[in-house]
């Protein structure tokens, strides 16, 4: 009987979750949806000249046009490419950098500080640099996305290394966990919950990081797909990169550090 | 099974008021098979006691002897449960309690006979995949019982393990861990604030001074085995061991005080 309630009282909650969930996207919708129609009647009441506030139905046009001729599809792939390169290696670097940084006092108060530092940098300010040593080319947006989010990534991890509950560093030698295999096997997932949050914020700069480094010269993607818009008077366009950029910044969001989230949440009951 | 021997250790640490005496000549030896309870005021260096002894810190004086052999660091030999559990929250019951196997490279066989073993030891079996997270108070300490059995530790360390849990699991957990002690019999260092759990299980209750971190004194506990926490003598001696330590806390208080927290 007693588990018949119980599943009974589950259910219900299940049903109450789904209620909600189902409320709050379809009020998500009908917002956008107010959002878009306030838009046209904007765009159509003619106070400002359509050259430079198009309304909706240009923009999908724009849309529609640069996924059928392939221009689009292009800037995306060629963008998010080049963003998994830079932010592969941000990761790949600042994961163990942080690790380290984050246990060891003389590499905090050498590579930390300097972290520190050069995270107030906003990641623009690498541009003369990139151009410079690296002139017009792949490698020198890979070098202003990596500046950009390393640092960011780097410290979030060492600030999850730090606040790693002492219990568990103690537990780790005399179950012997020691040398590598106390950072692979105890302080990389301990501080898994900060890594993600490190994976995440590094994501966001790399992203935005990538949009800058479009723009030191024309090539596809959707940053410089952006800029052709201002140079050819688009404004369609311009608009249309910027919900492009804007879909890929939440489905980034939603479906994969989603996933991490609520990985941390079930397992550490928190975050 | 290992005698421990602590000859003349000393501990200080630097607090906001200045030194403060974690422990201060402590003589002690501790036979193997021994279950020795160490009960004291708040703040006696209970805990510092036990983390030299783990090898966490190192006495600042004097030598602590595992079979005769100076300690080195903190060792799979001597093996501590902490008040937290400190399991980890991203592997499974099962995996807990094999942790340190895999880690000494065992053979995947004898860890899933081991781990078999175990969790039916501290009757676990039907929640062996289930998430740290997932479980009560009780249930966690049992993993770190038989994490910490898995290794099969000389000596057992533990600092106030049942301290946070509700009065009838920790019944409980006295019974199985009597029942290990008798089994396996290690040697198991107890630290405790509560005087009737140490008469409970311990073959030996040492009282340690509120000043400065020394052994005040000792009380041999020869009633038989199983014993109860309401057994009329359990609670004899333990409200006897209770006003010493009453008075302890009193003559530390107006000593000043010395609070190793």
């Amino acid at each position: 009987m007693r588990t018949d309630s119980k599943s009974d009282i589950s259910h219900a909650q299940l049903f109450l979750r789904r209620h909600e969930r189902m409320r709050s996207r379809v009020m998500r919708l009908a917002f956008l949806a107010a959002a878009v129609c306030l838009w046209h009647f904007l765009a159509s009441a003619g106070v400002w000249n359509e050259l430079l506030f198009p309304p909706p139905r240009e923009v999908l046009q724009s849309l529609i046009s640069g996924f059928s001729d392939g221009t689009l599809p292009a800037a995306i792939f060629a963008s998010m490419w080049r963003l998994c390169i830079g932010y592969g290696i941000s990761l790949a670097i600042g994961v163990p950098l942080g690790l380290l940084i984050g246990r060891i006092r003389l590499l905090d108060d050498t590579v930390g500080s300097l972290a520190v530092g050069l995270q107030s940098l906003p990641s623009i300010c690498w541009l003369p640099m990139a151009l410079l040593w690296f002139g017009l080319t792949e490698a020198a947006m890979q070098f202003v996305i990596i500046m950009g989010s390393l640092m960011a990534v780097t410290l979030a991890v060492r600030d999850g290394v730090r606040a790693t509950p002492t219990f568990y560093l103690r537990a780790a030698p005399i179950l012997g966990a020691v040398g590598w295999r106390f950072y692979r096997y105890v302080l990389l997932p301990a501080s898994f919950p900060s890594v993600v949050t490190g994976a995440k914020l590094g994501w966001t700069f790399a992203w935005r990081s990538l949009m800058a480094a479009e723009l030191l010269y024309v090539t596809t993607g959707i940053g410089s797909t952006l800029m052709m818009g201002r140079e050819l008077h688009d404004m369609a366009l311009v608009v249309a990169s910027m919900l492009i950029i804007i879909t890929i910044g939440l489905i980034t969001d939603r479906f994969i550090f989603k996933l991490g989230e609520e990985f941390v949440h079930k397992r550490w009951g928190v975050g | 099974m290992a005698n421990v021997e602590l000859k003349n250790v000393s501990k200080v640490f630097l607090g906001q008021s200045g030194v403060v005496h974690g422990l201060t000549g402590v003589n002690l030896a501790i036979p193997a098979g021994e279950f020795l309870c160490v009960v004291g005021p708040s703040g006696c260096g209970k805990t510092t006691l036990l983390n030299v002894i783990a090898g966490f810190e190192l006495p600042d004086q004097g030598d602590v002897l595992v079979d005769g052999a100076r300690i080195g660091g903190p060792s799979s030999d001597r093996f501590v449960i902490f008040q937290e559990p400190a399991l980890f929250p991203w592997l499974n019951v099962r995996q807990n309690i094999v942790f340190g196997l895999r880690m000494a490279g065992v053979d995947q066989r004898i860890q899933d006979e081991k781990a078999e073993a175990l969790l039916k030891m501290v009757h676990l079996t039907r929640f062996a995949s289930s998430f740290i997270n997932e479980l009560s108070g009780g249930m966690k300490q049992r993993v770190a019982l038989a994490r910490a059995l898995a290794m099969d530790p000389a000596v057992l360390l533990m600092d106030e393990p049942f301290a946070a849990l509700d009065a009838q699991t920790r019944d409980m957990l006295h019974e199985e861990l009597e029942a290990v002690w008798q089994q396996t019999n290690k040697t198991i260092i107890f630290v405790t604030h509560n005087v009737r759990e140490a008469v409970r299980l311990g073959s030996r209750v040492i009282l340690m001074s509120g000043r400065g971190g020394s052994i005040l004194k000792e009380y041999p506990i020869d009633l038989p085995r199983n014993r109860y926490l309401e057994d009329v003598q359990v609670v004899t001696i333990a409200s006897k061991i209770r006003d010493e330590l009453r008075q302890e806390a009193v003559r530390a208080n107006e000593a000043g005080g010395t609070d190793a927290h």
